[in-house]
């Protein structure tokens, strides 16, 4: 167990924070992915049914255009890169520090477009071109490990040529070497990782070490929230029944789900929610909840009394991740890119702003010259003791994970 | 009382052997036709067709392996009994909100028609801006008012009206509120263009004929604005049945009415040929009750 | 249902025939504008009676206060000795036939008829508004729409809807104001038939002399609020009070005069040196500055000199400046010497003779149709046509 301690927020960081809180788009663009898919699939027009989605590199084969075209189409989360506001001609822009240094360096013109705001939306927006081995338009798109579990199991990803990659070879940290869906790290390179954990009000109520407590203390009956997202939910659940999330059966999974029903029964639980949690937690509609520590590092800026708790059962550490989709033809040109945020001090330029769990191995110590707080925030910078404790959820096959998704909507739902 | 005109004549379907003016006008009448009907078609027809048969593929298909045509009518059976709660939560709730935008909204009209005076284009103006900012912040900004330490809640606690531990927030109440809420303005505009459009001199007459001012109401200005109700109340219902947003911000999983089903069904479980279903569910049965609705305004039998 | 109330409080007041109606010192002003002025009236039971006057004058604000549709602002109005100036309008005793009709679109034409009927409760409605559509002559009619009948039957609906309650007082605010001219005239007489068949009091709004002449027994001129004049049509015409008057009902002569002397019967006046006389019963001022007033159709022209008569009062020395020729009529305009122009019309009898412009003219007529005015009013109110041209000039 691992209380976070406070700290101060670099003026990046709380820029950032502000921003973030103007709007929740992510329920907007979810809509609008919706519409996409009725709209944009004259294709599946067919009463006959659809083909599978599924592609091999065999069905679906890519040409890398990098030699003569030095451009890369980067499709990422937004607030997920360090910015900054220039005067140009007389108009306020904003700039990409790094990704400016990088253009510089490697000749490569990147469009940069924050078109990433929820995976499910995201998945809704390129599914149509995946699936018929089109191409997306994109280079590169970052997304959370179950979606990037999707499109390794769909073939829907370019493999990666790691002698391309020596930084990421050399640097990425042990923890995140081979998750379950990606052993190899052959499709995917984490951009920034984050712990899923507890996250309390200690203005509000005492310390609460556990999931277990999350669930069964009675003073936070009706005050607590949970994630809405399957994997992150039932990893803890799984813990709970004392399962490994790594490594578990059909009916390990339906005792975690057993376990959560109890708790929605007895009313325990106020909402299952996606980000929206953090504005309850502000606002003291709830006291305590399951969080992802990038939004508890923000709320910390306005609120020292929110506390983020690694749980007594464990940690779950996610990663987003660049992907290469299939049909990009500027592979290496992406390659080049993973390869520069892999060295170090790029690395931690980029967490100095957005304070992410920073994968890279020697950027803590490259950060002592950017910004001497932040070195020792645990936050982005975690000890290997409480990296030991993470876990990984099991990487399912797609028939799997529809059922297991079917029994967590059917517990959270009515 | 129909509420719309349908936009499209039979203008021009003459018979087999039309004079040559009547032709000429036919042929114009077609090309007139041609762009609403090729949005339809485009915008409408296909997708709705491609919802319908998607929503028949053999459910064990899935985006991995593709999905076969089987005419799996059972995938409609599926969607009923599987998400019957939220279905029928989403017209209680539609319902709900709708009355209560009825009831809020018809002595707003009514006051901006006949009692506003030089301030009726400013008041309209206010009724309207809200949608000068975004559904999703105004939905947000209900979050704030409805929270668990806000002002309402904490006078209603102070009222006894809900107990110490109680809470508006993530409840239904929060829910239907944020529907009646977001779709007040949709029952406000016909109600007002129905009311303002009534003669004065119509109820001066009831008056005149022994109708006290509730029978006045009831007997002349209430059926004389029934278009405006009819169309308010569709407006607001058919929208609200459909509406995800309200549910997903102001309520939880419990409160998820079917726009949130279709949505995890289309975007997380991946579920095509059952989201297909609830959609077409959903679709069906809003224009059956539409149907009856409107037959039965038309009769005045709603009085 | 308070329709039910209604129908019990109307019981006991309700009668047959009608009421009398009075006004006492009414008075209506909206905010500095005083449209009605202390206004006294009283129309007897059984009447037609016409509120007559221009636009403006006052006359629907009376009758609005009288429905209830306003309140006066100060004042009595009572029907049948029972005072109910403070009642809502749905419970006074009267019912109002609007100048628009006013009929519901979204009910159909028996029901329209039947509005009063249910709203009190009464029973047998179905037999009684099939009555009163045949009195209107709309039998048949019962199931079509407001919209799907002309002007004149929607006019007629209108009267039934009103008619069928039995109101003690029926108000009608210019109810053929729509129509064109020959179905007015024809809707008058129907309207007069059916008053006298029911026998209520109907107090008529209009602003048509000759409709409100054709149907009232009783007239009363309005003008800026106050009645200038009330009482029974020939009279209101043969010996008009006002200069108002005597040019808003039909047309008048008016000519500046001095009275010289009066005995009983008579007064002499001496007009730009001409003798006239008019009997004492039409003076409305007998000392001092006059108008001598007489209507064009009471006079007749002679030749410059050549006809006298002992009774006959004469005008001599005009020219005719214009001539006008209207069939059953002819209408000349006689310049005199002192640069008035008078109006004589002349039955085309072929008894007399005919007169060209230029030729020199005397004006005589009978004594006893001339009548005197006071010289302080303005000697062109009331006339439409001179304010109608002096309105266009001035703009």
């Amino acid at each position: 167990m691992v209380a976070m301690p406070r700290f101060q927020p670099s003026p990046d960081a709380l820029r950032r924070v502000q921003a973030s809180r103007s709007v929740d788009r992510r329920t907007f663009l979810r809509a609008a992915g919706l519409a996409g898919l009725g709209l944009g699939a004259p294709s599946l027009l067919s009463a006959c049914g659809t083909p599978a989605a599924k592609q091999t590199a065999s069905s679906c084969r890519s040409t890398d255009l990098s030699a003569q075209e030095k451009t890369l189409h980067f499709s990422n989360w937004p607030l997920y890169i360090d910015e900054e506001k220039v005067t140009q001609n007389g108009k306020k822009v904003t700039v990409f520090p790094s990704l400016q240094n990088f253009e510089k360096q490697s000749g490569i013109k990147v469009d940069y477009v924050t078109d990433v705001n929820d995976n499910s939306e995201f998945f809704g927006v390129v599914r149509n071109q995946l699936a018929d081995c089109q191409p997306t338009g994109r280079d590169i798109m970052v997304l959370t490990d179950w979606m990037a579990a999707r499109m390794v199991d769909l073939g829907w990803l370019q493999k990666l040529d790691k002698s391309k990659l020596p930084n990421v070879e050399a640097n990425l940290v042990s923890t995140l070497k081979s998750p379950t869906w990606d052993k190899e790290r052959s499709y995917s390179v984490p951009w920034q990782s984050g712990l899923t954990g507890i996250a309390y009000n200690a203005k509000l109520t005492k310390e609460v070490k556990s999931f277990d407590e999350l669930l069964t203390r009675s003073d936070l009956k009706g005050k607590i929230s949970l994630l809405s997202e399957m994997h992150d939910t039932m990893l803890f659940m799984l813990l709970l029944v004392g399962a490994d999330p790594e490594d578990f059966t059909d009916d390990e999974f339906g005792q975690a789900i057993d376990r959560l029903q109890k708790a929605t029964d007895a009313g325990q639980v106020r909402a299952f929610t996606g980000n929206e949690y953090a504005q309850d937690l502000a606002k003291g509609n709830i006291v305590a909840c399951e969080a992802w520590s990038g939004d508890i590092i923000q709320l910390q800026f306005d609120n020292p009394d929110i506390k983020f708790v690694a749980p007594e059962e464990g940690l779950a550490l996610w990663s987003d991740n660049m992907l290469v989709p299939n049909k990009s033809s500027h592979k290496t040109n992406a390659e080049d890119l993973m390869n520069f945020y892999y060295d170090p001090e790029n690395a931690a330029t980029l967490a100095a702003w957005v304070n992410y769990i920073c994968p890279v191995d020697g950027a803590k110590e490259a950060m002592t010259k950017i910004d001497k707080s932040l070195v020792d925030n645990e936050l982005i910078f975690p000890t290997s003791e409480l990296l030991s404790n993470a876990k990984d959820f099991m990487g399912l096959d797609q028939r799997t994970e529809q059922k297991y998704q079917k029994q967590f909507a059917t517990v959270i739902g009515a | 009382m129909s509420i719309a005109q349908a936009g499209v004549t039979t203008e021009g379907l003459t018979g087999p052997e039309p004079a040559p003016p009547v032709r000429r006008r036919s042929k114009a009448g077609y090309l007139l036709l041609l762009p609403g009907m090729l949005w339809l078609v485009v915008f409408f027809l296909v997708p709705t067709i491609q919802l319908m048969a998607t929503s028949l593929y053999d459910p064990n298909g899935s985006l991995e392996t593709g999905y076969t045509m089987t005419g799996s009518i059972s995938n409609y059976w599926t969607a009923l009994s599987t998400f019957q709660a939220p279905f029928l939560r989403s017209l209680l709730y539609a319902g709900i909100a709708t009355l209560l935008a009825l009831l809020l909204a018809y002595p707003l009209a009514y006051a901006i028609a006949f009692k506003a005076g030089r301030w009726k284009n400013a008041m309209l103006v206010l009724v309207i801006a809200p949608f000068f900012t975004s559904f999703l912040v105004r939905t947000l900004a209900w979050k704030s008012i409805l929270s668990d330490n806000g002002f309402i809640v904490s006078t209603l606690k102070d009222l006894h009206v809900l107990p110490p531990d109680g809470r508006l927030l993530a409840t239904s109440v929060a829910v239907i509120t944020g529907l009646t809420y977001n779709f007040v303005p949709f029952m406000v505009l016909p109600l007002y263009a129905s009311l303002e459009k009534i003669d004065l001199r119509l109820v001066e007459a009831s008056k005149d004929l022994y109708a006290d001012g509730f029978t006045s109401f009831r007997k002349v200005t209430l059926p004389l604005s029934m278009p405006g109700l009819v169309a308010g109340t569709l407006l607001t219902f058919i929208p609200a049945a459909g509406d995800y947003i309200n549910a997903e911000l102001l309520g939880t999983p419990q409160q998820y009415m079917i726009g949130n089903v279709i949505d995890n069904l289309f975007l997380v479980q991946l579920d095509y040929p059952i989201a297909a279903s609830c959609s077409v569910i959903l679709m069906l049965a809003i224009v059956a009750m539409v149907l009856v609705y409107v037959r039965r305004a038309g009769t005045e039998e709603l009085l | 249902m308070s329709d039910r109330d209604t129908d019990q409080r109307e019981q006991h007041d309700r009668t047959e025939a009608g009421a009398d109606l009075t006004l006492t010192s009414i008075t209506k002003r909206f905010g500095a504008f005083t449209a009605v002025d202390d206004l006294d009236l009283v129309v007897e039971q059984g009447r037609f009676f016409a509120l007559l006057g221009p636009s403006g004058c006052g006359k629907t604000t009376t009758l609005r206060m009288v429905a209830g549709l306003e309140e006066p602002t100060s004042g009595r109005i009572e029907i049948a000795g029972r005072d109910i100036s403070r009642l809502k309008p749905y419970k006074r005793p009267v019912n109002t036939v609007f100048q628009s009709y006013a009929l519901f679109p979204h009910l159909d034409i028996s029901e329209n008829v039947a509005f009063g009927l249910r709203r009190r409760g009464v029973r047998d409605v179905k037999r009684q508004v099939g009555e009163m559509l045949e009195l209107v002559e709309l039998g048949g009619y019962g199931k079509r729409r407001p919209a799907q009948l002309s002007g004149g039957q929607q006019q007629r609906v209108a009267l039934a809807r009103a008619l069928i309650n039995r109101p003690q007082v029926l108000l009608l605010d210019e109810p053929l104001g729509a129509l064109d001219l020959k179905l007015r005239r024809q809707m008058q007489i129907e309207l007069k038939r059916i008053q006298t068949e029911v026998g209520i009091t109907f107090v008529h709004v209009t602003h048509d002399q000759e409709e409100a002449m054709t149907m009232a027994d009783t007239i009363a001129v309005m003008n800026q609020g106050v009645i200038e004049q009330m009482g029974a049509p020939h009279e209101l015409y043969d010996s008009p009070a006002t200069t108002f008057v005597s040019n808003f009902l039909g047309q008048s002569n008016l000519v500046r005069a001095e009275v010289v002397a009066r005995d009983g019967e008579r007064v002499v006046v001496d007009a730009f040196g001409s003798k006239l006389v008019a009997p004492t019963g039409r003076a409305r001022r007998t000392e001092g500055k006059v108008w001598v007033g007489v209507r064009p159709e009471k006079v007749f022209l002679a030749r410059a000199g050549s006809e006298t008569g002992d009774d006959s009062n004469v005008l001599g020395a005009g020219t005719v400046s214009d001539v006008s020729f209207i069939g059953v009529s002819t209408q000349y305009l006689v310049a005199m010497p002192w640069g008035q122009e008078l109006t004589v019309f002349e039955q085309n009898s072929g008894a007399r003779d005919g007169f060209r412009v230029g030729d020199q003219v005397d004006l005589h007529w009978s004594a006893a149709h001339t009548f005197l005015l006071d010289a302080d009013q303005d000697a062109h109110a009331g006339d439409e046509s001179y304010a109608a041209m002096a309105g266009a000039s001035a703009s």
